[in-house]
């Protein structure tokens, strides 16, 4: 009889993944109010101004959330009351989570949203959206960093996502 | 050389048939069933390939085999297909047998698994905010404080050096925790953990209280519990403050608060809580002038504070509401103040700034 010598087999230690794929809500034909999410990282606030400068008279309805932790729920009931939520600004790990994560939320209450993130924080952004079943929800991406410059220079950034905003929303 | 040639090649052995098998013409290798023996994977080569993989910290690990892992699992109350959470970025599922598995390779001893997975329960809790702390930019760490007859039970030190090496325990149920989070929780740097720089705490970040130091009452009792508890918190690696010459409590207490009070940290423009480790000869010598639990904590809120003009230049904008006559309070209240002893001998207290108000800290009993 012979003998081998068999090394034990080793377990993965990687966290499995159960992804339940879930549908964006449609954007509606027209919309009249729109919600704006400042989570009052540096910038946010003139990348929001510009957007809305860019989408002509409707109503706007501002709505002010933490960066690194989720909105309240009281935040989220707000935003939900309008046809598009756009939130602004994933430019670091944990805010480019909370803003994911509470267009995710929006989603989940039946509001289609558009999430701001800088280029450099995007891919991290479409990870996270994915591995919550969102693959595609809908995203622009400014150019990092946003942070430390000047009114000027976030006004140039945020004025070179304007077309894909209006693509996205099939404004003319 | 004599070595050498002694060597077996078991690969050129003969194969164990029987002649009269081999003359039947019966093919030896078919008809084979020789005994398997098993061994224990050679743990430099698996750790290089978990290595390969983004599989560990960059340090060495123990191969995970399931006998390895098994008795992990005798030491859980739990089934080994138990879902304790999902855990983000990633949202794997941290399991107990995942937990355990991960325990095995970070060197923990069987009987630490019930530090391992209350901690992992812990921080799953909404709280605590671990999507946050897992993917931020800011260098937070998950700091483990455990309380209770298990300190003892098991080893973890509570004493001099229990923030740094020299510990089984609070080495690798540090460690075990880092890795669920790398390999669970997916926040791998650069992929889910987008810290700028990183922390050597975030190697291994846990230690226990010195319960027989303290003059006040350990942190588990003053939070509800008589039995064993971990704490988690998110918060950087500890900075020491030195104070050997104060006699008096408040000059102390001072020097603590005015090493806390910087307006690099999270706390400065979000506030939120903040660890204080103080050394047994720092809590005594308040105790010994009849200062109680909570009137350090008092004044330490009271006393933390930054130029509101400093507090605000942090990531988010810093609330009117927490500007007093020009100044911010680095913690909400004196709750924020999370007190506990431990450390040898030494007129020392670390102190450690928490996520700021994205992260509460979370006490679990067992």
């Amino acid at each position: 009889m012979s003998v081998k010598l068999v090394e034990r087999e080793v377990l993965s230690p990687l966290g499995d993944i159960e992804t339940k794929k879930r549908n964006l809500n449609p954007f509606p034909d027209d919309f009249e109010t729109v919600a704006l999410l400042d989570n009052t990282k540096p910038g946010a606030d003139v990348i929001l101004e510009i957007l809305k400068d860019s989408l002509g008279k409707r109503k706007f309805l501002d709505v002010k959330k933490p960066a690194g932790a989720p909105a309240t729920s009281e935040q989220l009931k707000k935003a939900a009351h309008s046809d598009l939520a756009i939130l602004a600004l994933g430019d670091c790990g944990s805010c480019t989570s909370w803003i994911v994560l509470d267009a995710i939320r929006l989603e989940y209450m039946g509001t289609p949203t558009i999430s701001i993130c800088s280029d450099d924080f995007i891919p991290f952004a479409r990870e996270l959206a994915s591995s919550h079943g969102l693959n595609d929800l809908r995203m622009l991406e400014v150019q990092h960093p946003i942070a430390g410059l000047s009114h000027d220079e976030i006004e140039d950034k945020s004025l070179k996502i304007i077309p894909a905003l209006r693509y996205l929303l099939q404004i003319p | 050389m004599a070595g050498k040639e002694n060597k077996i090649n078991f690969k050129n052995q003969t194969c164990g048939c029987l002649i009269d098998d081999l003359l039947r013409g019966e093919d030896c290798r078919e008809k084979d069933d020789g005994e398997n023996i098993l061994i224990n994977p050679e743990a430099e080569k698996i750790s290089h390939q978990f290595y390969l993989r983004h599989l560990t910290d960059g340090l060495p690990i123990i191969p995970p085999t399931e006998e390895r892992v098994l008795k992990f699992l005798e030491n859980s109350n739990r089934k080994g297909d138990d879902l304790i959470a999902a855990l983000p970025p990633r949202m794997g599922k941290a399991t107990v047998e995942k937990i355990a598995v991960n325990a095995v390779m970070a060197g923990c001893l069987p009987v630490f698994m019930p530090v391992v997975e209350n901690s992992i329960n812990g921080l799953s809790m909404g709280r605590f905010n671990l999507a946050g702390l897992n993917a931020t930019t800011h260098p937070v760490a998950i700091c483990t404080i455990v309380n209770g007859p298990i300190i003892k039970e098991i080893g973890l030190n509570s004493g001099a050096g229990c923030l740094g090496p020299g510990s089984l325990a609070n080495a690798t149920i540090g460690r075990a925790i880092r890795l669920c989070m790398l390999n669970i929780a997916g926040a791998v740097p650069g992929v889910g953990d987008h810290a700028t720089h990183g922390s050597p705490a975030k190697y291994s970040y846990c230690f226990a209280e010195a319960e027989e130091e303290t003059p006040w009452g350990p942190l588990n009792v003053e939070r509800g519990f008589k039995c064993n508890t971990v704490t988690l918190m998110g918060v950087e690696g500890p900075h020491n403050v030195n104070d050997h010459r104060s006699t008096t409590a408040e000059d102390l207490l001072d020097t603590i608060a005015h090493t806390a009070s910087t307006a690099g940290c999270n706390n400065s423009h979000v506030p939120g809580e903040i660890l204080v480790v103080m050394s047994p000869e720092h809590s005594g010598a308040l105790e010994k002038q009849g200062w109680a639990k909570n009137d350090v904590k008092d004044y330490l809120h009271q006393n933390m504070t930054v130029p509101v003009q400093l507090g605000g230049r942090g990531g988010r904008k810093l609330d009117s509401k927490w500007d007093i006559d020009g100044k911010v309070s680095i913690t909400r209240s004196s709750e924020d103040v999370v007190l506990v002893v431990a450390g040898g001998p030494g007129r020392h207290t670390m102190i450690a700034p928490g996520f700021g108000a994205g992260s509460q800290s979370v006490t679990v009993p067992f």
